[in-house]
């Protein structure tokens, strides 16, 4: 029973009681004597309905009244319930815009049934972190475990969609045939894959993604059961994926494992050593990471002793698995969290300034205030209403801020794509819209408990005086919290913005101006073998130079800065230098080779420090050569000349003599070091596949002609992601760019409020001040010092809240440390500049309104009351 | 009886010391020699509203006998509050005089 009903059954239950025995002693018998005695009170059920009536009538009677009381009051200020307002607004949104990227990404559920129990399965050695599973492999932890119910598998390839007025690059993605169910999928059209589809020799079928159907065929519903012509095959369309985010990478199409040529021949199915595939599983109902994790290292074990060949010791073979959650938005997170907390501190300082704004209204119809207090307005009842009013201003402050926040959450999303394809799931919903709701209402208490505790000192306090003063002081200590707070957020945002500077000021290792790059696919069927493709790569390179415009051509596997080859990262093959045997037991060096033509140093303009660069007679006849980069010289030969000495990828089998030693060039992006590399011709290690054009003039206009070429030597070449390394390069610092943009946006809005808010408090006390300052003036002091004076009360807030905002920023911005490019997380540069900016910020926001002293005339401002 | 009055009454009776629901309606009869009669199960409702006006304050206390009983107590809002009425009170006999005055 709630107290308050308690207490009545308790209260009437004496006073029957105490009737009763009143009657008892004028005679009566005990039955008579509380028969009576009710009788006087009447129905004690009535009573207690009238009295929870008296109360409800009272509590909602005056809540109403509040609620009447602060919207008259804030219509008849409506410039300070603009100001505030705005403010909110500004705080409200930026929260809700943040919250809803952290909610869609981290903490909805995925989208895929059961998707706690998903777990991404990876094999790891010494070297390799994320090594891949071979045929042999993922049966064995398919039937050696004992925690997960499937095991589903996942590869990668290019298909050529034929049959359109252009060849199309389709990314496809191999797939066991329990993939979608696994993962829950139900298909939009259509079906997924069954049993059958994945028999040797069963009907080639495909499954769309949604973005796939949408972007190039039209969103066409009737499109199951229309037959593509995909590498000379035909492939029957049997569903459409819903959208999802797509795990392990966004594929175009998706086919069963026995559509792949090389997944499903014998050779590679009986290869250990063909890891070629990504593995993941649903675990057990009940199951945890840990007991999962334990099972299948338990697996790899037994694995690595019944096959040692392939599982040498000193590799430390090893198999973790993560839950696909944090596969899916490991890189996301911290950045989220860094954002949630910008954002949140935003909405502290706009909390500080409302109340700032509050308390000097207050101020103002202080007299109010008191003549109501003296006649006999409770504090409590004041207080009521000033959080009254300050949960109808964060109210309509959440309101502007909700309806603000999806135009910022477009460009917010596109950010967030950087890092996770969750950032599909993003929208401002329901749990957003109450996350908001509750940010509103606990924000408006918050800035309102300021003056309503002052209001309550206003009464404690015996004189006016003491009460003003001590306002005073609760307005400073409110400025300096602001602008140690936004000292934090200036500082972090200058981190990265110096972090940035230092990125783009890396130099490349080559000239990337003018280079215009596109990936060319050939259809594999009309291709086969490694002399079909030298042919076909030597008429793409001949065509391309007579192209007029062109200054140079050459192809590579990997452009510098392309977006595919950072995301993948070097390819560390092992390797073995002749003359420095591999003891057993050590680890053989490793090295990231990339395949390129002749003349594809001139052609990007990467040096050439010793030895020569490859021509066109490097073919597969000549003698095998390899040009190697600066940092593998030294690395391996210091103070050695490399040039003339050989190296093996095959234990001895072929010997590769190098021919020249090229600068370093930064390909993985301006972050990442310069490592080992090698660069191999194509005419002697095959495949390449993207194509790297000098230009005379602007890049861009030269990709039709450059096409026009192509087409003429095989109208099915696929051509896409037709760009420039310029801008490969520019995209490469996207993520430091947007972030270091989207803090600085954050701070300059923190910046903003808290210097107004300075500027608010400076006013007041020179209005505040007038008849001291017009005294002074009176008696003779210099206007100049008198300002001096008043500005310096501003100032003095400021390095106090500098003070606070420096040792702030000590403890907190090596939560940054991670996202810092070559700058340290104290970096004195940044914050002795945002410092220096925050001076002369505050020195005009204290500057602007102490200027009114200036205006003060003395025998006025004495006279006035 | 009018509202008013039974709230003046109240705050007139717990002027002299704190006082339970029972106390209240048997000093009320007793100093009005039982000429005001109060309806005991209008005395509860006129209590809450008493207190949710902040005039007067319960507490939990134990009685003479040792029972436990909800006790009122004036607050200083209610002393004021007293006062208040009391001279609009004591300015209504002298007014419904004049009007008698008047008319006859």
């Amino acid at each position: 029973m709630p107290k308050f009903e308690e207490d009545m059954e308790r209260e009437l239950r004496f006073h029957l009681d105490e009737a009763a025995a009143e009657f008892m002693r004028a005679g009566m018998a005990p039955q008579a004597a509380y028969a009576a005695a009710e009788r006087r009170l009447g129905r004690r059920e009535l009573i207690k309905d009238e009295c929870r009536d008296t109360r409800r009538n009272i509590m909602l009677e005056t809540t109403l009244r509040d609620l009447r009381y602060g919207v008259r009051v804030l219509f008849k200020n409506p410039g300070f319930t603009l100001a505030a307002v705005l403010t909110l607004a500004a705080g409200i949104g930026a929260n809700t815009a943040i919250f809803s990227v952290v909610y869609g990404v981290l903490l909805r559920p995925l989208p895929y049934a059961q998707g706690s129990d998903l777990v991404v399965l990876h094999q790891k050695t010494a070297t390799a972190d994320e090594l891949r599973f071979s045929v042999p492999e993922i049966n064995g932890y398919r039937e050696g475990n004992k925690t997960l119910t499937s095991v589903v598998e996942h590869h990668s390839m290019v298909f050529l969609l034929l049959g359109k007025n252009i060849a199309e690059r389709v990314q496809t993605a191999v797939v066991s045939a329990n993939f979608f169910s696994v993962l829950g999928v139900e298909p939009k059209y259509g079906r997924t894959f069954v049993a059958d589809d994945e028999k040797p020799g069963s009907d080639a079928v495909l499954v769309l993604s949604h973005n796939y159907w949408l972007t190039r065929h039209g969103g066409d519903p009737s499109i199951v059961g229309k037959v593509f012509q995909m590498n000379s095959r035909a492939h029957t369309v049997i569903g459409v994926l819903p959208p999802i985010p797509q795990y392990p990478q966004e594929s175009d199409v998706y086919m069963p494992t026995s559509q792949c040529p090389t997944r499903s021949s014998a050779r590679f199915q009986q290869n250990r050593n063909g890891r070629m595939m990504t593995v993941f599983g649903r675990m057990k109902p009940g199951a945890t990471l840990a007991e999962a994790q334990a099972d299948l290292s338990a697996q790899a074990g037994r694995m690595a002793q019944a096959y040692p060949e392939s599982y040498p010791r000193e590799r430390q073979y090893g198999i973790v698995a993560r839950g696909l959650r944090d596969e899916l938005t490991e890189k996301a997170e911290p950045l989220l969290l860094v954002l949630l907390a910008v954002t949140g501190f935003v909405l502290l300082i706009a909390c500080a300034n409302v109340a700032n704004l509050l308390l000097a209204r207050l101020l103002r119809v202080e007299r109010e205030l008191a003549v109501r207090t003296a006649l006999g307005a409770s504090r409590w009842r004041l207080v009521r209403q000033l959080l009254a009013e300050g949960v109808l201003l964060s109210l309509a402050g959440g309101v502007l801020g909700v309806v603000m926040a999806p135009l910022a959450l477009r460009a917010l999303v596109s950010f967030t794509e950087r890092f996770t394809t969750r950032a599909a799931e993003v929208s401002i919903d329901t749990p957003v819209l109450v996350f908001s709701l509750i940010l509103a209402v606990v924000t408006g208490l918050l800035f309102s408990l300021v003056p309503a505790l002052a209001v309550s000192r206003l009464q404690q306090g015996a004189g006016r005086q003491t009460g003003s003063r001590s306002r005073g002081r609760l307005r400073a200590s409110l400025v300096v919290a602001q602008v140690a707070v936004s000292f934090v957020l200036l500082v972090g945002a200058g981190l990265m913005v110096r972090s940035f500077q230092k990125l783009r000021s890396e130099r490349p290792g080559f000239r990337p101006e003018q280079l215009l790059t596109m990936r060319v696919t050939p259809n594999f069927y009309r291709y086969q073998g490694r002399e079909a493709l030298d042919v076909l790569w030597q008429r793409v390179l001949h065509k391309v130079a007579e192209v007029p415009g062109v200054a140079a051509v050459a192809t590579t596997a990997n452009a510098p800065f392309d977006p595919a080859g950072i995301a993948s990262g070097p390819n560390n093959t092992e390797f073995q230098i002749e003359g420095r045997p591999v003891s057993p037991g050590t680890l053989a060096p490793t090295v990231d080779i990339t395949g390129v033509s002749a003349g594809y140093f001139a052609t990007i303009g990467q040096p050439l420090l010793a030895g020569r660069e490859f021509t066109e007679r490097d073919d597969n006849a000549a003698l095998k050569v390899a040009v190697i980069n600066d940092t593998l010289a030294r690395h391996r030969w210091p103070g050695e000349d490399p040039v003339g000495r050989r190296i093996t990828f095959d234990a001895g089998r072929t010997w590769i003599q190098i021919a020249g030693v090229a600068g370093d060039v930064k390909e993985y992006g301006l972050d990442r070091p310069a490592g080992d590399e090698i660069y191999l011709p194509i005419r002697q290690a095959g495949f390449s596949g993207i194509l790297i054009v000098r230009t005379a003039g602007e890049p861009l206009r030269m990709a039709a002609a450059v096409r026009r070429g192509l087409a003429e030597v095989d109208s099915e070449l696929a051509v896409d992601r037709v760009s420039t390394i310029a801008r490969f390069q520019e995209e490469s610092m996207a993520p430091a760019k947007l972030t270091a943009m989207l803090l600085g946006l954050f701070a300059g809005l923190a910046l903003v409020m808290s210097m107004s808010g300075l500027a608010a408090v400076m006013a007041l006390a020179v209005s505040q001040r007038t008849q001291e300052l017009g005294i002074r003036l009176a008696l003779g002091a210099p206007r100049g010092s008198v300002l001096q004076l008043v500005t310096w009360q501003g100032m003095a807030m400021t390095l106090a809240g500098l003070a606070i905002g420096v040792a702030g920023s000590l403890m907190l911005t090596r939560f940054l440390a991670h996202l810092l490019y070559a700058t340290s997380a104290t970096d004195i540069v940044t914050f002795i500049g945002a410092g220096a900016l925050f001076l002369i910020v505050a020195g005009v926001a204290c500057v602007v309104p102490a200027w009114r002293v200036m205006g003060i005339d003395p025998v006025a401002a004495i006279r006035q009351e | 009886m009018l509202q008013g009055t039974l709230d003046m009454l109240v705050l007139q009776t717990l002027a002299l010391g704190p006082m339970h629901g029972w106390g209240i309606t048997q000093r009320i009869e007793q100093i009005s020699e039982s000429v005001l009669r109060v309806n005991q199960g209008s005395l509860y409702p006129a209590l809450y509203r008493l207190e949710e006006q902040g005039w007067i304050h319960s507490a939990w206390g134990a009685t003479e006998n040792n029972r436990q009983a909800k006790f009122y107590s004036l607050t200083a809002r209610g002393k004021k509050q007293l006062a208040t009425e009391r001279e609009s009170w004591s300015r209504l006999p002298g007014a419904v005089g004049r009007i008698l005055d008047a008319e006859v």
